[in-house]
Formats: C-alpha cells, sequence, structure tokens
C-alpha cells in the first residue's frame, strides 16, 4: 500500500466553545478523488479550512506526504502544492482575469505566460482575461477560481461547493471540469451539498454529521447506502 | 502671485508626499496609522544625525533615511499592529497603539536632542537660487519637488504594474482569498508599512532640508494638514493624496499672502469642507487603490 498524499488525523476545528469538527480523519491517496459530504453546517468548510491553513485546527494533525504541515502558513501550503478554491469564489473583482491568474501562478513565475494552458483548459476566460474579473457570470467565476488554482500546478485541490449557487449547465460544466483536474492525475478533494453528483465522481466519500464522520466508504456503496439515501440522496 | 503659488506647489509636494504613506497603509489593509506624524518627524532627526555625524552627501542622505524609515515601519507595525489582529476592537485598538507608538518616537527623540531644534550642517546643501520669470526657486525645492514626483509616480507603478503591487491589491480587496492564492499575507503587511514609512520618513528629512531644522513638533505642524490632504483626496486614493497635497499647498500659501499666516489653517480647513459637501468620498474617492 503507498502511503496516502494527504492524512487528517483526529482532526478537532472548534470556533470559541462550539466544536465545529470532532475526531475526523480520513486519507487521500495520490490522484483519488474523495468527496466529503454532509448537510448544511456539519462542518465541511471547517475541515477544508483545516487542510488549507486558513483555520487553526484544536488538535489533530494534517500531513501531505507524510510531513506533519498542521502549523504551516496558507502560502506555504500552496507552494507545496496543496491549494484551496474557496466557497464563494472569492475572486478578486477589482484586478483582471488575466490578473487573477497571474497571482494563483506565484509558483510559476519565471514561466513567461503561465496563462495559456489555462485558457486553452477554460476557453470563457481568454475572451475575457481583459476584464476585471467582477464582470464575469457566477459560472464564469466559478471557472476562473479553479483555473486560479489549477494554475500554481497543485498536486491536491481542495474544492469547497463548487456547483454552489449555479445554474444545472454550470453545474454539469463544473463538474466536468473537476473530471479534466481528475484526469491530470490531481489529487482532488471535493466538499459539496450535491451529494449525488459529487458521490458519482467520488472514488470515496465520507459523511459528516454534526462535525463528526457518519459514514465512510467506496462512493459507489454510499450511493447504495439505505441511510445515506434516506439522509443526502431522496429519490431522483 | 506666481512666486506663492510656486512656493506652494514646492510646500504640497511634502505634504502629498506625507499623504501618500498614510493612505496607502489604509488603502491596502485599512488601517489608520496615527503614528506617521512621529515617522515624518524622526526621519527629519535621522537625516540632520547621518548629515552632521556621518558627513552623509545628499545622494546618499535619502536613501539611508528611507531605508530607516522602512525598518521602522516593519517594527511599528509589529508591535502596533499585528498583536491586534482577530480582536474585536483592532480597529479602534490600532489607532491607540499607534499613537502610543508615535508618543514613545517622539519621547525617545527628545530624550536623544532635547527639545531644541537641531539642525543641518551650514552649507549642508548648495544654497543656489534659480529665476524663471521672476519666480526665484531654490535649488532644494527643485529637488525636493522632483523626488517627490519620483516617489510618488514609482509608488503608483509598483502598486498598479508589479507581482509586489497585485499581491498588495488582492490583500486590499480580500486579504483571505489572496491567502488562499499562495500570496504571503504577512510579507505584504510588513512591506505596505515600510513603504509606507520610508515615504513619510523621507518626506520629514525634506522639510527639514528645506526649512535647515527640526524640532519635535515637526510632525504635529504637518499632521493636520497631512490628514486633511488625505480625505480631501480620497482616503485610500493614491492619486487623490498626490493631488490634494499640490491644492492645500497652493491654498496655504495664497492665503499667507492674501490674508494672514493666521488664516492658513482656516482656510486650509474650510476648503477640506467644501470639497467634501461637494464630493463626499473627495476627489478621487472612485480611483482607490481599494475599491468600496
Amino acid at each position: 500500500m503507498p502511503s496516502p498524499l494527504l492524512t487528517v488525523e483526529a482532526l478537532h476545528v472548534s470556533y470559541g466553545r462550539v466544536d465545529a469538527v470532532r475526531d475526523v480523519s480520513f486519507e487521500v491517496p495520490e490522484g483519488g478523488l474523495v468527496a466529503l459530504i454532509g448537510a448544511n453546517g456539519a462542518g465541511k468548510s471547517s475541515v477544508l479550512g483545516a487542510v488549507s491553513g486558513l483555520v487553526r485546527p484544536r488538535s489533530g494533525a494534517v500531513r501531505l506526504d507524510g510531513e506533519d504541515i498542521t502549523r504551516r502558513p496558507v502560502h506555504r501550503r500552496v507552494a507545496d502544492g496543496l491549494v484551496l478554491v474557496p466557497e464563494g469564489r472569492q475572486i478578486l473583482g477589482s484586478l483582471t482575469v488575466a490578473e487573477n491568474l497571474r497571482l494563483g501562478a506565484h509558483r510559476r513565475r519565471r514561466q513567461a505566460a503561465p496563462e495559456a494552458d489555462m485558457y486553452r483548459l477554460f476557453p470563457v476566460l481568454d475572451e475575457r482575461r481583459a476584464l476585471p474579473a467582477s464582470a464575469l457570470s457566477g459560472g464564469e467565476q466559478q471557472m476562473l477560481a479553479i483555473a486560479r488554482a489549477m494554475i500554481a500546478r497543485p498536486r491536491v485541490v481542495l474544492l469547497d461547493e463548487p456547483s454552489m449557487g449555479l445554474s444545472p449547465k454550470m453545474v454539469d460544466e463544473v463538474f466536468t471540469v473537476i473530471e479534466k483536474i481528475r484526469a491530470q492525475g490531481v489529487t482532488v478533494v471535493l466538499v459539496e451539498q450535491n451529494a449525488r453528483r459529487a458521490l458519482r465522481v467520488a472514488d470515496t466519500g465520507h459523511v459528516l454529521e454534526t462535525g463528526a464522520l457518519a459514514h465512510s466508504g467506496p462512493a459507489s456503496e454510499l450511493l447504495q447506502h439505505p441511510k445515506v439515501v434516506e439522509a443526502y440522496l431522496g429519490i431522483e | 502671485m506666481l512666486q506663492q503659488l510656486a512656493n506652494g506647489v514646492f510646500a504640497g509636494s511634502i505634504y502629498a508626499l506625507f499623504a501618500i504613506g498614510f493612505t496607502l497603509v489604509f488603502g491596502i489593509l485599512r488601517q489608520l496609522n496615527l503614528a506617521h506624524p512621529a515617522i515624518f518627524t524622526a526621519g527629519a532627526f535621522v537625516g540632520i544625525e547621518l548629515a552632521t555625524r556621518l558627513g552623509l552627501p545628499m545622494w546618499a542622505l535619502i536613501p539611508a533615511v528611507a531605508a530607516a524609515g522602512g525598518l521602522a515601519g516593519v517594527l511599528l507595525e509589529r508591535v502596533a499592529f499585528r498583536p491586534l489582529a482577530g480582536r474585536d476592537d483592532e480597529h479602534f485598538a490600532g489607532l491607540i497603539s499607534s499613537v502610543a507608538f508615535g508618543g514613545i518616537l517622539i519621547a525617545a527623540l527628545q530624550a536623544r536632542y532635547g527639545t531644541e531644534p537641531q539642525s543641518f550642517p551650514t552649507e549642508y546643501f548648495p544654497n543656489r537660487l534659480f529665476e524663471f520669470g521672476g519666480i526665484g526657486v531654490t535649488l532644494m525645492q527643485l529637488v525636493t519637488l522632483g523626488l517627490a514626483l519620483v516617489l510618488m509616480l514609482g509608488l503608483a507603478w509598483l502598486v498598479s504594474s508589479t507581482p509586489m503591487g497585485r499581491a498588495m491589491r488582492a490583500v486590499a480587496e480580500n486579504p483571505r482569498a489572496a491567502k488562499v492564492l499562495g500570496v504571503n499575507t504577512g510579507l505584504v503587511t510588513s512591506g505596505t508599512y515600510a513603504l509606507s514609512s520610508a515615504l513619510g520618513t523621507v518626506a520629514g528629512a525634506l522639510l527639514a532640508l528645506n526649512i535647515g531644522q527640526a524640532d519635535r513638533d515637526l510632525g504635529a505642524s504637518i499632521e493636520l494638514i497631512g490628514f486633511a490632504v488625505i480625505i480631501v483626496g480620497g482616503l485610500g486614493s493614491l492619486w487623490g493624496a498626490m493631488a490634494a497635497g499640490l491644492i492645500l499647498g497652493v491654498a496655504e500659501a495664497l492665503t499667507v499672502t492674501y490674508f494672514d499666516s493666521t488664516w492658513k489653517g482656516l482656510v486650509a480647513f474650510a476648503l477640506l469642507f467644501a470639497i467634501l459637501v461637494l464630493r463626499p468620498r473627495g476627489l478621487f474617492g472612485a480611483v482607490k487603490v481599494r475599491e468600496v
């Protein structure tokens, strides 16, 4: 068994007295796609916050390639290839599309036009590169957020609710992009409210309930699991 | 009249230089650094010290003062702002702690130099006078204006066109998003304070060079007019601070000519209120480092 690329061990996150995440552990193998699903406020984003470094966990550990990175600052994790696409996209609206991309390209600053690859992957951004990012539609902004993360050539991408607030057509596009990312060999951790779509693209799924892991297993099994179906998937 | 206009422009260029440093910190980090006038005063004393003790010539003096200012800025942010990050009252607390930092700095200057004004060595800078169509201009004034313009345009270029500037604008708009993109926000914060304080100290040294001396009230003399410049220009706007600095400098000079020097403050601040009534966000309220 090769050792996992990303390991979360007994993670605890609290905000003041409120425990957002309690004793969560899971592993993500290199090239894998792991989905975290659960209701609003179940702690999914807090897990990603701790993994990306935005949130300092109360206890527990995050390991990248076996190395403990729990206390490493965000910008160094990005340099190590661990990149978050935050919830709500967090596009820098006053900067142009190209500037947003270049900001993501810190690690590749010696290359002349690091954006070129991204424009190939996301043609819609190419057409809009000189516009302020605030001029993009919601779906386009999500594409920009993902492109901005991918331009750093990450090893692991953490996607926080990438389909939130998008039209069904854009949701399809986002999931197509997720599969493309995966096909490039990039490891993905996907947090989604759209549990069915997430489990369909994932290899492994974890269900969070009030901050703790309730169910874990191969995504295909979770899709059939009676309790998961009842609580999160419903009748199609 | 033209002579007063010219004098106003020279004074205004120092106001502008003072103001852009202050407004830069606000524009990028949303912090009001009330230690800026003390940093400005310290710049004047450091300049005098380096000129007297080490005999540094003018071309080396300004970079040395800027470097000292940069270090002071980094220290200031570390002790007066960074420890407060995340507190509910971080903005108000930062105001107070920066006032405290400024107070300590002024007290330290007084401990070292006493209350007497300190002077640059006589003949430190060639006291040459030029005449342009009846307007007398000293070499020092020309150097001041030139340096102020170069520094202000340089800062504008840095913010708009360099990777550091891009990172600064990203932090200004959304620190969290900037962090997620791998921007070292701690470094950007330190860098912003270093630049701001370097500009502040150079402004102080230039004022002292123009009047030949400095005392511990130098900062207090520019504080109010400097803050007026910032508000008139639109808080956080670099171009606004530059334009407003020149406008207030000229307004002050004209007041002194046509009324009396006691009216100086009154006219400058009346102008402040007039502009605020007409354009509540300041002259350049729309063109900011950070969008509102």
